[in-house]
C-alpha cells in the first residue's frame, strides 16, 4: 500500500510518499505559499503510482481538499515517533512560526501539548530576521564554534533585532552576536518545554534542529541528550502518511 | 442544530428594555450600575438601571466594539484596560460612532467592586468626565462564607445607597416593593441554576453559547417580572427536550466545560471548532455566577450576603472548589479556559487553577489566549491549531 503525507507549514511545504514496507518513495522540501496545492497535486502524479490515501497537515492542511482526512501536526509528530521512536515521550518541534512542545502518553498518543505565544520568538522566522539583519545566510548561524556570547533578552522579535544591530554597532564581534542569537532562541524553546514538563526521551524536530548549535544549546538546558532525526523537518508529513495508511487499513475492513 | 424557540421571546424581551431605557418620560431616572451591584434596591425605587458592562458585551458581539475601543485608546486610555471599559467609555465619548448612540445619560453611578477594582476606576472616570454623583460599594474579599463584620459593613452601605437614592430622587424606599423584587429575583436566580444544571442530563439539552446568550436577561432584568417569564420558558422547553431524549440536535462525543467569559465578537465561531469534532460546551464558568442565593429574612442583609459571595470575590480555594464541582456535576471530559485578556481578576489565576485540576482530576486541559470584547487579540489560525489538536487529544485518532 502507498500512501502521501502532505505538510504545508508556514514557510516550507513537505510531502512523503511512504510505502507500507516501511519505505519512504519520495519527499519534497521546498517553499510554501501560493500553488501549494498545486505543487503538492503534481508532486503526487509525478511519482507514477496509485497513492491509496492521503493525509494533508499544517497551517495549510485545508487547501488539500482532495486528502482523506486532515490531522494537526501534533498528532502527525505523534504518530511519527510512535514509529521511529518509540521511546519518545517528548518531542519539541520548532517550525517556522510557531514552536510545539509535545508530551507523548505510555500508549504512544497525544497527551498533552503547549504551543509559543503569538509571537516569533524561538522560531524559524526568528531566525531568518536575525539572519538578516547580520547579512548572513540562515545556514550560517549553526557554523559557529563554542565561545562567549552577547545576551539578547527581548521577547519580541522587532526589539530583538535591535539588540542585535546595537551589539553590531558596539563594536561586538560577529561570532558573539550568532552564538547570543542562537542562545536566545534556545533559552525559549527550553523554557517553554520546562513549563509542559520535559519527559525523556527528548525528539527535536522542524527546521530549525538543524541548526546543531540550537539543539545543543537546549540540551544543555534541558539537562538531556535529543534526539534529533536525519530530516527533521519531514516528520509531521512522514507521519502524516502513516496516519493516512492508518485510514486506508481501517476503512479497508469497515471499522471506520 | 436545533435552535431554542424561547430564543425569539428573549429577543423581544431585550429589545423591549432597551428602546424602553430610551422612551423619555417625566421623572425618569437612570442609573448606570457594574453587574454585580445590588439592583433590587434600585429597581424597588423605580429607578431605570443600564448595564454598561452588558452595552460592551452586545457592541463586541454585534462586532462593533473595535472602533469604540480605538476611539477610547486615542483618547489616551490603555490598551491593558478591560475592553469592556474601553469599549463602554468609547461610547461616552463618541456616542455617534456607538450602536444606538451609546447607552442613555444616567442621573447616577452604582459601582460595587466584588468583580473587579477596574469598575472602581472605570466609574471614577465616568463620574468625572459626565459629572454625575458615584455611590459606590466596597465589598471585602470573602473566602467560604463572608463573615458577620464583613455582612455587617456591606449592609451598612446598602443603609447608606437607600439614603443616597432617596435624598437624590426624592422618593422613599418601600420595604414591600424591595421584597417584592427580592423575592422575583431570587427566584428567577433559582430558575437560571435549574436551567444550568438541565445540562448534566446526557445528551444535554443546551450548550454554553445559548447559556451565554441567555443570561442577559439576569443580568440586565433581574427582579423584573419580564426575566422571569423568558426564564420559565426557557426551562420548560428544556425539560421537554430532555423528556423526548434530545440533546442540542449534534452528536455530543465530548462533553466540555468554559471557564471565563465569552470570545463575544466570535462565539459562535469558535463553539464551531469544537462542534466540528464532536465537542460540546455542557457548562461554563461565567453564567454560574447569577446563580446565588437570597437568604429569607432582612432584605438589605440577605443582599449584603449574596453580593459579597459572587465568585470574583472569592479567592483561590474556593474558585478551584467550584471550578472541580462544575466539571465533576456536568461529567466534563476536558477544560477550555478562555485566557481572558481583559479581565486580570479572572485570568490571572487560571494557569495555577489548571495545574490543580490536572492535578487532582487529570483532565486535559486547553489555555485558549484571546479577549472577550477586543477583536484585534483575536488570532483564528492560532486558535484553531489548538482547539483541533485538543481535540485530536480527546481521542479519536490515534
Ligand atoms: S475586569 Fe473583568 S470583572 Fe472587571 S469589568 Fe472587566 S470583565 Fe468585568
Amino acid at each position: 500500500m502507498i500512501t502521501a503525507g502532505i505538510d504545508i507549514g508556514s514557510s516550507a511545504l513537505k510531502m512523503v510518499i511512504w510505502e507500507s514496507t516501511g519505505k519512504i518513495l519520495a519527499r519534497y522540501v521546498g517553499r510554501a505559499g501560493y500553488g501549494s496545492e498545486a505543487r503538492a497535486r503534481e508532486f503526487c502524479h509525478s511519482i507514477g503510482v496509485h497513492i491509496d490515501a492521503t493525509v494533508a497537515t499544517g497551517y495549510g492542511r485545508g487547501l488539500i481538499d482532495w486528502a482523506d482526512r486532515s490531522v494537526t501536526e501534533l498528532t502527525c509528530q505523534v504518530r511519527w515517533a510512535r514509529q521511529e521512536v518509540p521511546a519518545a515521550r517528548t518531542i519539541i518541534d520548532i517550525g517556522g512560526q510557531d514552536c510545539k512542545v509535545i508530551r507523548i502518553s505510555e500508549s504512544g498518543t497525544l497527551a498533552d501539548f503547549l504551543l509559543n505565544d503569538k509571537c516569533a520568538a524561538g522560531t524559524g522566522r526568528f531566525l531568518e530576521v536575525m539572519a538578516a539583519a547580520l547579512d548572513v545566510p540562515v545556514e550560517e548561524l549553526s557554523g559557529v564554534p563554542d565561545g562567549p556570547s552577547v545576551s539578547i533578552s527581548s521577547t519580541c522579535t522587532v526589539f530583538a533585532e535591535s539588540e542585535v544591530m546595537s551589539a553590531v554597532a558596539g563594536g561586538r564581534n560577529k561570532q558573539e552576536v550568532i552564538r547570543g542569537i542562537n542562545n536566545a532562541v534556545a533559552s525559549r524553546v527550553a523554557a517553554l518545554a520546562l513549563r509542559l514538563g520535559c519527559v525523556p526521551d527528548l525528539v527535536i524536530t522542524g527546521g530549525v534542529a538543524q541548526n546543531a548549535r540550537i539543539v545543543d544549546a537546549i540540551a544543555s538546558i534541558l539537562s538531556t541528550r535529543p534526539v534529533v532525526p536525519k530530516e527533521p523537518q519531514l516528520t509531521a508529513a512522514w507521519g502524516a502518511a502513516l496516519l493516512a495508511h492508518d485510514k486506508f487499513l481501517s476503512k479497508r475492513e469497515g471499522s471506520y | 442544530m436545533s435552535r431554542l424557540t424561547s430564543t425569539d421571546y428573549l429577543k423581544k424581551v431585550m429589545s423591549r428594555y432597551y428602546t424602553g431605557l430610551r422612551i423619555p418620560s417625566p421623572g425618569k431616572r437612570i442609573a448606570w450600575v457594574t453587574s454585580g451591584a445590588p439592583v433590587e434596591i434600585l429597581r424597588a425605587m423605580n429607578i431605570q438601571v443600564a448595564y454598561p458592562e452588558n452595552y460592551a458585551a452586545l457592541c463586541a458581539a454585534r462586532r462593533q466594539s473595535q472602533r469604540l475601543i480605538e476611539i477610547a485608546e486615542s483618547s489616551g486610555l490603555s490598551g491593558d484596560l478591560c475592553s469592556y471599559a474601553r469599549c463602554h467609555i468609547g461610547s461616552v465619548l463618541s456616542p455617534n460612532a456607538a450602536p444606538w448612540k451609546g447607552l442613555p445619560r444616567p442621573a447616577v453611578l452604582i459601582c460595587c467592586n466584588n468583580i473587579c477594582s477596574t469598575v472602581t476606576l472605570w466609574y471614577e472616570y465616568l463620574a468625572d468626565i459626565l459629572k454625575v454623583p458615584l455611590f459606590f460599594i466596597d465589598t471585602p474579599r470573602v473566602d467560604g462564607a463572608p463573615a458577620s463584620h464583613q455582612v455587617a459593613y456591606v449592609k451598612r452601605q446598602l443603609e447608606d445607597l437607600v439614603c443616597f437614592l432617596e435624598a437624590r430622587f426624592g422618593r422613599r424606599l418601600d420595604e414591600q416593593a424591595l421584597k417584592a423584587t427580592l423575592k422575583t429575583s431570587a427566584q428567577t436566580a433559582k430558575l437560571w441554576a435549574n436551567i444550568r444544571s438541565t445540562a448534566m442530563k446526557r445528551p444535554s439539552p443546551i450548550e454554553a453559547p445559548d447559556l451565554f446568550i441567555a443570561m442577559a436577561p439576569i443580568v440586565v432584568l433581574r427582579g423584573t417580572r419580564a426575566a422571569l417569564d423568558f426564564y420559565q420558558l426557557l426551562h420548560k422547553e428544556l425539560l421537554v427536550r430532555i423528556d423526548n431524549g434530545v440533546g442540542i440536535g449534534r452528536y455530543e462525543r465530548v462533553r466540555l466545560v468554559w471557564d471565563n467569559i465569552a470570545i463575544w465578537h466570535a462565539l459562535f465561531r469558535v463553539n464551531q471548532m469544537f462542534a466540528a469534532h464532536g465537542g460540546v460546551f455542557v457548562a461554563d464558568t461565567y453564567t454560574g455566577g447569577w446563580t446565588f442565593e437570597l437568604m429569607e429574612g432582612d432584605p438589605l442583609e440577605s443582599m449584603a450576603h449574596a453580593y459579597l459571595s459572587v465568585f470574583l470575590n472569592k479567592g483561590f480555594a474556593d474558585r478551584l472548589a467550584d471550578l472541580e464541582k462544575t466539571l465533576s456535576e456536568y461529567g466534563a471530559d476536558g477544560l477550555v479556559m478562555h485566557a481572558n485578556r481583559s479581565c486580570k481578576p479572572y485570568s490571572l489565576i487560571q494557569p495555577e487553577l489548571a495545574r490543580e485540576i490536572s492535578r487532582r482530576m487529570g483532565l486535559p486541559i486547553l489555555l485558549l489566549e484571546s479577549d472577550m470584547a477586543d477583536p484585534r487579540a483575536y488570532a483564528e489560525e492560532q486558535l484553531r491549531l489548538r482547539i483541533e489538536a485538543f481535540m485530536e487529544q480527546l481521542g479519536g485518532i490515534l
